[in-house]
Formats: structure tokens, sequence, C-alpha cells
């Protein structure tokens, strides 16, 4: 059994912003020696998102957009307040809930040392809350 | 991408806290953002700062350091940090800051605009426990107003603990801005809650200004639309203090895009838009 786990750091250079990361998952998919097994991609933020879908700039102009109409940055959330922790105010409810409504991960199969996955289907990081430096975590299990 | 106010915009009121270059230059850093500075965010690469700027539609930032040393043991970046920082990017501007408890912070601030390069002055009355109308400090105000330098002043509130929020009382400044009517006097973040008697204190005399970097409730944009248009009436910054308000965002404790969107839409006119962005800060700073 192989398991192997690789940080990613994306900068991300919008405020909004969707990176694909289809080729950082399969590179390390294909670097881990495993032949038969899974490939989860994570983003460690509750303020971004990991999401499916084809890799046309309609089709990300129009996810993000839908996303706003749903959970938009400007609402009465209970979020806008005063954080001690942070040593600052939330306000960023609205990133939030888009990263809830997006989720944050995603899974393939691996099989014959490749990722699985529809040839329209690509993998993406969602920011919801940028410019920011992003942590995704990227998991191989399997077998060699 | 937020809409340019012109070109040259200006951020007057940043701290450069969280980037991640001078932490690993300096590791002494994370403790003052962490236990100085209180605060949380990750430490990001300078990279982000330069693109909050870019999001934001702004060129350049004023970096503020706060030299707490006597009463925090520490400062929040030397001047020399500072100085340090600003050779990384031609579109930092940066502040000195001076203990005013240290018998030769005169001194220091020479050497901090002379040798340093640095253009202005950061002050923290309640983090650094001092009166601002204390004339122990009057030699360290005519030397700014010598050396033709701004002096950016927290005031209003403070959640920093263990600072009275009353130690940012904006009249506290008056007898500053009436000894030293050519020193150039910055309040930061409307001074709020008194804004209104910020706003009088910039009625009056014209060498103080404000800086909009004021976030304590709700969210940047709700916060500002009572602030500067319920507090006060909006007339008053088009119409009388037009010439003395700048943009500041108090980054990374806002967004400089948030804080940027928040001023654009209160209302005020391209033309005041453009002295709060780029124009008022230009003058104060001495790039016009």
């Amino acid at each position: 059994m192989i398991i192997r786990l690789e940080r990613v750091e994306i900068q991300t250079r919008a405020d909004k912003d969707l990176v694909d990361l289809t080729s950082h998952m399969e590179r390390v998919v294909a670097e881990s020696g495993v032949r038969e097994g899974v490939v989860y991609v994570m983003t460690a933020h509750t303020s971004s998102g990991i999401l499916v879908t084809e890799g046309l700039e309609c089709l990300e102009r129009d996810v993000l957009a839908h996303l706003e109409r749903l959970a938009p940055d400007q609402g009465a959330y209970w979020h806008n307040r005063y954080l001690d922790f942070d040593g600052r105010l939330g306000f960023n409810a609205g990133a939030h809930l888009k990263s809830i409504l997006s989720g944050y991960f995603a899974y393939f199969p691996v099989s014959g040392g490749k990722v699985v996955r529809g040839s329209r289907q690509r993998v993406y990081f969602a920011e919801y809350d940028g410019p920011l430096a992003r942590t995704v975590y990227i998991q191989v299990l399997g077998l060699g | 991408m937020s809409p340019m106010v012109g070109s040259g915009g200006i951020d007057f009121h940043t701290h450069p806290v969280l980037v991640r270059e001078m932490v690993e230059r300096h590791p002494e850093l994370e403790r003052a953002a962490r236990e100085v500075f209180h605060i949380g965010n990750v430490f990001q690469p300078l990279e982000t700062f330069l693109l909050e700027l870019d999001v934001a539609g702004l060129e350049r930032a004023v970096l503020l350091p706060i030299d707490c040393t006597t009463t925090r043991g520490m400062p929040i970046y030397t001047n020399e940090q500072v100085a340090e920082l600003c050779a990384l990017s031609d579109r930092f501007i940066g502040f000195a800051s001076v203990d005013p408890h240290d018998p030769k912070h005169v001194e220091a601030l020479e050497r901090a605009v002379g040798d340093l390069g640095l253009r202005g002055l950061k002050l923290a009355p309640g983090l650094q426990g001092f009166r601002p109308d204390d004339r122990a400090l009057y030699p360290l105000y005519a030397k700014a107003q010598d050396l033709g330098i701004p002096i950016l002043f927290h005031a209003g509130m403070t959640w920093e603990p263990g600072v009275r929020v009353g130690a940012g009382h904006p009249l506290a400044f008056e007898e500053v801005a009436r000894e030293f009517p050519a020193l150039r006097i910055v309040l930061a973040h409307l001074a709020w809650p008194w804004v209104l008697e910020a706003v009088a204190l910039a009625l009056k005399y014209p060498n103080i200004f404000l800086d909009t970097s004021a976030l304590y409730l709700d969210n940047p944009r709700d916060f500002l639309a009572f602030a500067m248009a319920q507090q006060v009436p909006l007339t008053v910054w088009e119409r009388s203090l037009r010439h003395q308000l700048v943009f500041g965002s108090n980054y990374p404790r806002v967004e400089i895009k948030n804080m940027a969107a928040a001023v654009r839409a209160l209302g005020l006119s391209p033309g005041c838009l453009d002295l709060v962005f780029r124009r008022n800060a230009a003058r104060l700073l001495g790039l016009e």
C-alpha cells in the first residue's frame, strides 16, 4: 500500500479565481507509483473550494457568477463582527458559503497509474476571497 | 478587478506584518505579528501584498511600523526593516516610528529620514503609552515639521488589550495642531467613534488630515456608509474636507480591495475620489 501526501501552494491573483489543478494532480499520481487506487484533492481553507467542471473560460465565469448569486459577498451575515483570535473583523461569510456550496475536495479513481476522469472534467481550486497564497493537499492511496 | 481611480493611487495605511519573506529573514517578526500586533492570519508572500494593491486598483502603499519597545518589549518592525522591505519593491513608501520613551527619539527620526529614506512618522499614543499633547514630545513634532514629513497618529478606538479606548480621542491632538501649524497630522481610522470631533478638528485646522481606515462593525461598505454618511453628512467630505482626506485600508486587518470598494461606493464625485485616493497622499508625501 502506498500513501503519498503532497502540499501544493497556489498564489491566486484575483478576488475570485479558478485555478486548474488537473496537471498538479496527475503529476502527483504519476510520481506516487500508485497503479490502482484513488486520489483526493483538498483545500485547506474554508473560504475557498475544490470543484470539477469543463475547462472553458465561459463556464469558469458562469460558475463564479452563479455562486455569487447564491452566496453574495455583501449580505446581512452574523459573521460581520470582530474576531479577537484574528485581530480583525470577519465579514467574508459569502466566501465561506461559496466554499460550502462547491465543496472542499474532489475524488478520482486511479487505474493503470493514471487518473480516471471524463475527457471534459478538470479539477479546480476555487478562490472566493483572494488574492492569497493558498494550500491544497493532494493525497494518493493505492497499490503500486 | 475594481476600476482604477486615475493612476498612482496610494493606500496611506498598511502594516507589513504578514509578509512571509520578512518573517523568514527576521524570525522575531512572527512574535511581533502574533503577540504585539495581535493578527491571526496566515503569513503571505510579498506577492500577495502587491496583488492586493492590483486588485484594489492602486499603485503604492505606505508601510507603517510602531516602535513600542518600552511598552511591549519590541517594535512592530524597526525602521531598518521597513527600509529593507521598501528595497524589495518600489511600490512601497516607508514610514518611521520612534519610541517616545527613548531619550534619543529625535535623533532616531533624523536617521530614519536622512539615512533610510523614510517619508513619514507613525505614532500610536495608546500602544506606545504617551499623550499626544505631552510637551515632552514637542521636540519630536518640531523635528518632523522641520523635515517636512507628516505624522500619522493612531486615533479613535483600539482593540489593543490593556489600552484604554479613550486614549485615542481626537481632541487630544488639538494642541499639537495649534502649536505646529506647518506640521501635517493624519488622524487614522477617522478617529472613530469620534468622527464628528475629528471632522471639527479638520474643519478648523488645515494641517489635520483624516484617513479612511475605519472598520469596527459589520463590513467595510456598511461601516463606512455609517461613519462617513450618517455620523456626519457625506457632503462634508465633498465640500469642505476634499483636500484633507486620504485613503487608508489598515491592511491586513482589512483587505485593501474591500476598503477601496467601500470608499468608492460612498457616492463621492470622481474628482473627490481622485483627491482621496491619489492627490492628497501624493501632496502629503512630497510626491507631486
